[in-house]
């Protein structure tokens, strides 16, 4: 089946099988292997992509579902500088990766969180919930919430000063 | 400031990290494999006859496709981390004629032995071809009786192996206690504990890719030791090593579940020789749930004793271990809690008994802190008890029979030698940590109030081995410096998230008194290191720290002797400082590194590096409050307290024991497999059913630490990141047992599930 996906803003024209999940066509078809595969059935979160704006498990969307959509990935991660984004800025501060293999997952999650929800700075129970969504086995999750929130209260001061 | 704090970090977090599943390499071939869905039974007949039919797939073979699948690398033999068995136990369980009966097939020949072991393979143009394929393969197995506890398989009415007993190793250590200890003691406290197996659950399943090319072949993995796997598939292929080169790029986690070859590594391996095509399987999660390496996996039976000062007299432990299907690893690893039965107190008489014995599960292999998790949490529960029944404080009973920093090196009854430690330190500093008075006084209140919910404080001292054994302790590396003054550093040691990248090369121009900026690091690869051991049993900073710090010290004496020679001046004259040699005086020549390098050829030193045993310690503490009608636990404060000597990179260290507490909470509270009536673990749904912990079961936590540097490692290093799965599970399980006092403390085993605490609190 043929289908346009739009992944970090660069189009991508596709034919793909319909059986395949998004994850497998951005690894395989788009060679953005940023997107992770921990469990394929939707509990770990390590897949999480944004499609127009929102965190899905890619593992548990086809990719002919996002024909004509946006997709954002790891890969298209930036600050508005052009530089690392903030989440990436501190989730390297804070020790919030360390095999670094559930990291994009967390990263997409938050920087949806932070696009959609100007205040989470404000309400660290919004990000606990963020970060209780997703698995990680080497950190312990805490260094994870300290970077979100961090870079949550970055972007507070930066839009403040805008 | 650099914008990253490790090296790792830039390319992990824009998506530009590498695992295997990452490598991109023109007409790759993927397998899946053909599982038995039970437990234990005869193969009568594989049919792969429909799989070959499915468009995209390249072929499928049963072990009776493929008469010449070598057996699974016997991995025992020569396995560094492998405690050194007993002489009588070494002949029975690493030896080949022992082995021989008790093959493990790659593909199963004739008997499945454990749930999920794989009967075919099926390679396909990508996955979703293969698992089309795999999915017309037609299996025929007539089940048999499953044993799947050590319990239930010890009377060998169900064998494995046809005549041979499912035992398969017996050991001890130390002397057996006189009855007369245990009848005038004034105290003696007994304990059943069961330690549940585990799954290790790295976020990356296993992976292998195999790139043939020639007479040679390249093998990409997520590992921890890869010289081990190319002498382990050198020896099935019936190759030299030489022709085969590992290479571990980004590993996502291994937590002691990669350090082995495995069954479906050899296929791969040998399917993409046999075929001249590359090969790889990516385990799935359900896959790797079925069939992944399992941890722990005890029955423990323990008695202590002490007068009625609470002094310790006698201390017995006797384990009956689950090493799964085939005695691999894992049938040595009770030795190590065997070793570590004494723990840290000064307890005169210890005597551990163990019967390693074969049941219907996975294979058994390390998962952190394995072997010392078991030993730890037997003694500091049965400690409890003893406070309990003596009518002592937990904290007081400890301190008066803790090791006194004096007493080291400690000979153990049980045959370790501790190399240091003050462990009266850190039980003083954990208490300060926690406010255990307070909670005490917290404690005290609540039992005078029958509307509180109970709380209870737990403690657990923990001493744990690191390095690995005797025969084990050494690492290969080199330093080498280019004509830029860039310096390589290679070692054996592999990442599967320990930031070596960012932490070795800092060691060696700390060593070396350079910018860290121009050391490098390459490990993780036989084709750039010749030799090497692996990163495993906390050994990297211990070990390959002090052969890199040993290698800088050569790479300054022979960058001293060559200028030595140039300058035609006595070699003790002249001195090396900040990555420059000197001149015996001011205004004599001075050179820096690469200038030397480009005036007298290139410069490289080459070693082995033998370190030794080292053994961190800590204690641990957790304040738990229980819901006797809901069964549920909520830790309200989770204190830990590490000596792991010096270390290296503190922000790295505390944030893996961190982790590893929180895996360590898991093990205590939610972490468990179900099996039903056949012995078939239940996954209906999925990652789902084996609780890991998630955010939302993250307690307020204190991480502190002591430094008692060990005196028998060249850094003074011990290793780290174990500590958290060795000492918190005990702190918590103690914690939960003192809020609910059961009469019967061993109702509860782990995991403490909701129904356990309920029946606990009746
Ligand atoms: S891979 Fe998608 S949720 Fe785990
Ligand atoms: S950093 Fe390894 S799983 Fe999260």
């Amino acid at each position: 089946m043929k289908i346009t996906l739009t992944v970090n803003a660069t189009d991508y024209p596709l034919d793909v099988e319909p059986r395949r999940i998004l994850a497998d066509v951005l690894r395989e078809d788009c060679r953005l292997t940023g997107t992770h595969l921990g469990c394929e059935h939707g509990v770990c979160g390590a897949c999480t992509v944004l499609v127009d704006g929102e965190a899905v498990r890619s593992c548990l969307m086809l990719a002919v579902q996002c024909d004509g959509r946006s997709v954002r990935t790891v890969e298209g991660l930036a600050g508005a500088d052009g530089g690392p984004h903030p989440l990436q800025r501190a989730f390297s501060a804070e020790h919030a990766l360390q095999c670094g293999f559930c990291t994009p997952g967390f990263l997409m999650l938050a920087a949806g969180a932070l696009d959609a929800d100007p205040d989470l700075a404000e309400h660290p129970e919004r990000v606990d919930s963020l970060v209780g969504s997703n698995l990680c086995r080497c950190t312990g999750y805490a260094p994870i919430r300290r970077a979100i929130l961090r870079a949550a209260e970055e972007q507070q001061r930066l839009d403040l000063q805008a | 400031m650099s914008t990253w704090t490790r090296r790792e970090d830039e390319r992990l977090l824009s998506g530009r990290g590498r695992y295997v599943a990452d490598i991109q390499v023109p007409g790759c071939l993927d397998a899946a494999f053909v599982r038995s869905r039970v437990a234990h039974g005869t193969l009568r007949d594989v049919d792969c006859a429909a799989a070959r039919q499915v468009p995209g797939v390249v072929g499928a073979w049963s072990a009776a496709d493929l008469h010449d699948l070598p057996p699974c690398a016997h991995a025992t033999a020569d396995l560094p981390d492998l405690p050194p068995m007993p002489h009588t136990v070494l002949a029975n369980l690493s030896s080949d004629e022992a082995v021989a009966g008790r093959e493990w097939p790659v593909l199963v020949k004739d008997r499945v032995r454990y749930p999920g072991e794989a009967v075919a393979v099926v390679l396909g143009e990508d996955r979703y071809r293969a698992e089309d394929g795999a999915a017309e393969v037609t299996v025929r197995i007539d089940p048999l009786p499953a044993v799947v506890t050590p319990e239930a398989a010890l009377d060998d009415t169900v064998r494995l192996f046809e005549g041979l007993s499912n035992v398969a190793l017996e050991g001890s250590t130390g002397q057996p206690v006189d009855e007369s200890v245990w009848q005038h003691a004034a105290a003696v406290v007994e304990g059943r504990y069961r330690q549940a197996l585990l799954l290790p659950t790295p976020m990356e399943c296993r992976t292998l890719l195999a790139v043939p090319d020639g007479d040679r072949l390249t093998v990409w993995s997520g590992h921890q030791a890869p010289h081990r796997l190319r002498r382990e598939l050198a020896a099935a292929l019936g190759w030299p090593a030489e022709r085969i080169r590992v290479v571990v790029p980004d590993t996502g986690g291994a937590f002691g579940s990669k350090s082995a070859s495995f069954p479906e590594y050899v296929a791969v391996a040998f399917l993409a020789v046999r075929l001249g095509r590359p090969v790889r399987w990516i385990e799935d999660r359900l896959e790797s749930m079925l069939v992944a390496t399992r941890g722990r996996g005890q029955d423990q039976r323990v008695r202590l004793a002490a007068d009625a000062d609470g002094r310790l007299l006698a201390y017995e432990l006797h384990i009956d271990a689950d090493v799964g299907a085939y005695p691999h690893i894992g049938a040595g690893l009770p030795m190590q809690t065997a070793w570590m039965a004494t723990g840290p107190y000064t307890t005169p008489r210890v005597h551990a008994t163990l019967r390693s014995v074969l049941t219907n599960t996975m294979t058994t292999y390390p998962y952190r802190g394995p072997g010392r998790a078991e030993a730890t949490m037997a003694l500091e529960r049965s400690m409890d008890t003893l406070a309990d029944r003596l009518g002592i404080d937990p904290a007081e009973l400890r301190r008066r029979n803790l090791i006194p920093p004096d007493r080291f090196p400690y000979e153990t009854p049980t045959g370790r030698r501790y190399d240091s430690g003050n462990y009266a330190a850190a039980l003083d500093l954990a208490l300060e940590s926690l406010g255990y008075d307070a909670w005490r006084a917290e404690q005290a209140r609540r039992r005078a109030d029958p509307h509180a919910l109970p709380l209870g404080i737990g403690l657990s001292c923990y001493v744990e081995r690191s390095g690995g054994e005797p025969g084990g302790l050494h690492e290969f590396g080199s330093l080498e410096v280019g004509e830029d003054g860039v310096i390589t550093a290679r070692c054996g040691a592999a990442s599967s998230g320990q930031s070596h990248e960012t932490v070795l090369p800092a060691l060696v121009a700390a060593s070396l008194g350079v910018d860290a900026d121009r050391v490098r690091l390459v490990d993780g690869d036989t084709g750039e290191q010749a030799d090497g051991v692996g990163s495993f049993a906390s050994r990297t900073a211990q070990v390959s720290g002090a052969l890199l710090s040993h290698l800088s010290a050569l790479l300054a004496d022979e960058a001293r002797d060559r200028a030595a020679k140039l300058w035609d001046l006595p070699p003790e004259t002249v001195r090396w400082s900040g990555g420059t040699v000197h001149g015996p005086h001011d205004g004599a020549p001075a050179m820096d590194l690469a200038a030397l390098v480009r005036a007298t050829g290139p410069l490289r030193v080459d070693d082995r590096f033998e370190s030794a045993m080292a053994f961190p310690f800590g204690t641990h503490a957790a304040v738990a409050e229980v819901d006797p009608e809901l069964g549920t636990v909520r830790v309200l404060r989770l204190v830990t307290v590490d000596d792991c000597g010096v270390v290296l990179d503190p922000a790295v260290v505390h944030a893996q024991a961190f982790g590893s507490a929180v895996q360590g909470l898991g093990q205590a509270l939610y972490e468990g497999m179900c099996f039903d009536d056949d012995g078939v673990p239940v996954l209906t749904d999925g990652l789902l059913d084996y609780l890991l912990p998630t955010a939302a079961e993250v307690p307020p936590f204190v991480g502190r630490d002591t430094c008692t540097p060990s005196p028998a490692t060249r850094l003074g290093a011990k290793g780290a990141g174990e500590s958290g799965c060795i000492g918190t599970p005990a702190a918590v399980v103690n914690a939960v047992a003192d809020a609910l006092r059961p009469a019967d403390r061993d109702v509860l085993q782990l995991p403490l599930t909701p129904e356990r605490v309920w029946r606990a609190a009746r």
